[in-house]
């Protein structure tokens, strides 16, 4: 069995143990899979698996725990979106993942129960922090080639499609953004793979 | 995780941002029924959640069109409350975080 890593269009093999098979005008980067189990550690190595790859190549990141028989099943695999991947490739080209997460200052708080706060006040709540949201994503998404807001409980999740050589603006910007809304705590990490652009219909 | 910070929070301090992780398990399939209840629990919860937010984001439309009396606004308000606070306690439960109720629909994307 084969753990694919990722989708490039580079025909530059990756170093032993891993292997790349191409398939038509795409390359599918594998690792020998493993029955370890899947902790933060071997969440770690497979980032830095992928980072060390994406410093060579553009690619897209493969869903974590895709295994398949060998290099043929994997080919068989991609084969059917050849085409979607290929212009999902071209969307990340030159470009890197950048995260932001902003907590409100309730975050750390547990949520009032239903008796400490009236239906209104809840409601007005709610409104803040969606207006919270789009107050520090806006400016960010107009820094960034594309991006989505995640799923998550913070005031805002989202991920950014920065080109690499944008990154240091957009983080100065993100600075900026600091100041503007001291009311959020705010962290930007990365630079990642393009784990939330590797789909078409994201951005 | 600290070298891949770009700009922490201006305090300096991560530890909010910072969450226990816990072991996603094996990469084999687990049949035993306590995993296979909190998996029905978890695909029970998402529909519930997804209906929840629906609802609450179709609420906050229609107030801040202001097309609501304040009565009607402090009765939806403690409605999506109590259904907030009740998932909440169901998704201790069963050990479930706001990030497990969704679902990945290949090329669709995300559910929520």
């Amino acid at each position: 069995m084969i753990e694919l890593l990722a989708i490039t269009d580079d025909a530059t093999p990756p170093d032993p143990p891993l292997g790349a098979v191409r398939c038509g005008r795409l390359s599918v980067l594998w690792a020998p899979a493993t029955e370890a189990a899947l902790d933060a550690d071997a969440l770690w190595q497979r980032e830095v698996l992928l980072e060390q790859l994406m410093e060579r190549r553009d690619l897209l990141p493969v869903r974590l725990g895709t295994l398949v028989a060998d290099e043929r099943a994997a080919c068989e695999a991609i084969a059917p979106r050849g085409e979607e991947l290929a212009r999902a490739l071209e969307r990340v080209r030159g470009a890197v993942e950048l995260s932001v997460r902003a907590l409100g200052a309730s975050d750390d708080a547990p949520s009032p129960a239903p008796g400490e706060q009236t239906g209104r006040e809840y409601l007005r709540d709610r409104l803040a922090r969606d207006a919270l949201a789009r107050e520090v994503h806006a400016p960010l998404a107009a820094a960034a080639r594309a991006s989505v807001v995640l799923d998550g409980p913070e005031v805002l999740r989202a991920a950014y499609l920065v080109d690499r050589d944008e990154v240091d603006a957009f983080v100065a910007r993100f600075r900026r953004l600091q100041h503007e809304c001291s009311s959020v705590a705010m962290v930007c990490t990365g630079p990642w793979p393009p784990y939330s652009f590797a789909e078409e219909g994201d951005a | 995780m600290k070298d891949k910070v770009l700009a922490g929070p201006l305090g300096g301090d991560l530890d909010p941002f910072a969450k226990p992780t816990r072991s996603i398990g094996s990469r084999r399939f687990d049949a035993d029924p306590e995993s296979l209840e909190r998996g029905l629990a978890q695909l029970v919860l998402t529909i519930v959640e997804l209906l929840r937010q629906l609802m609450e984001r179709q609420a906050l439309r229609r107030i801040d069109g202001g097309g609501l009396t304040d009565e009607e606004v402090e009765r939806l308000g403690r409605t999506f409350m109590e259904l907030d606070a009740r998932m909440a306690e169901l998704r201790d439960q069963f050990g479930l975080d706001a990030e497990d109720l969704n679902l990945d629909l290949g090329p669709l994307g995300r559910l929520l």
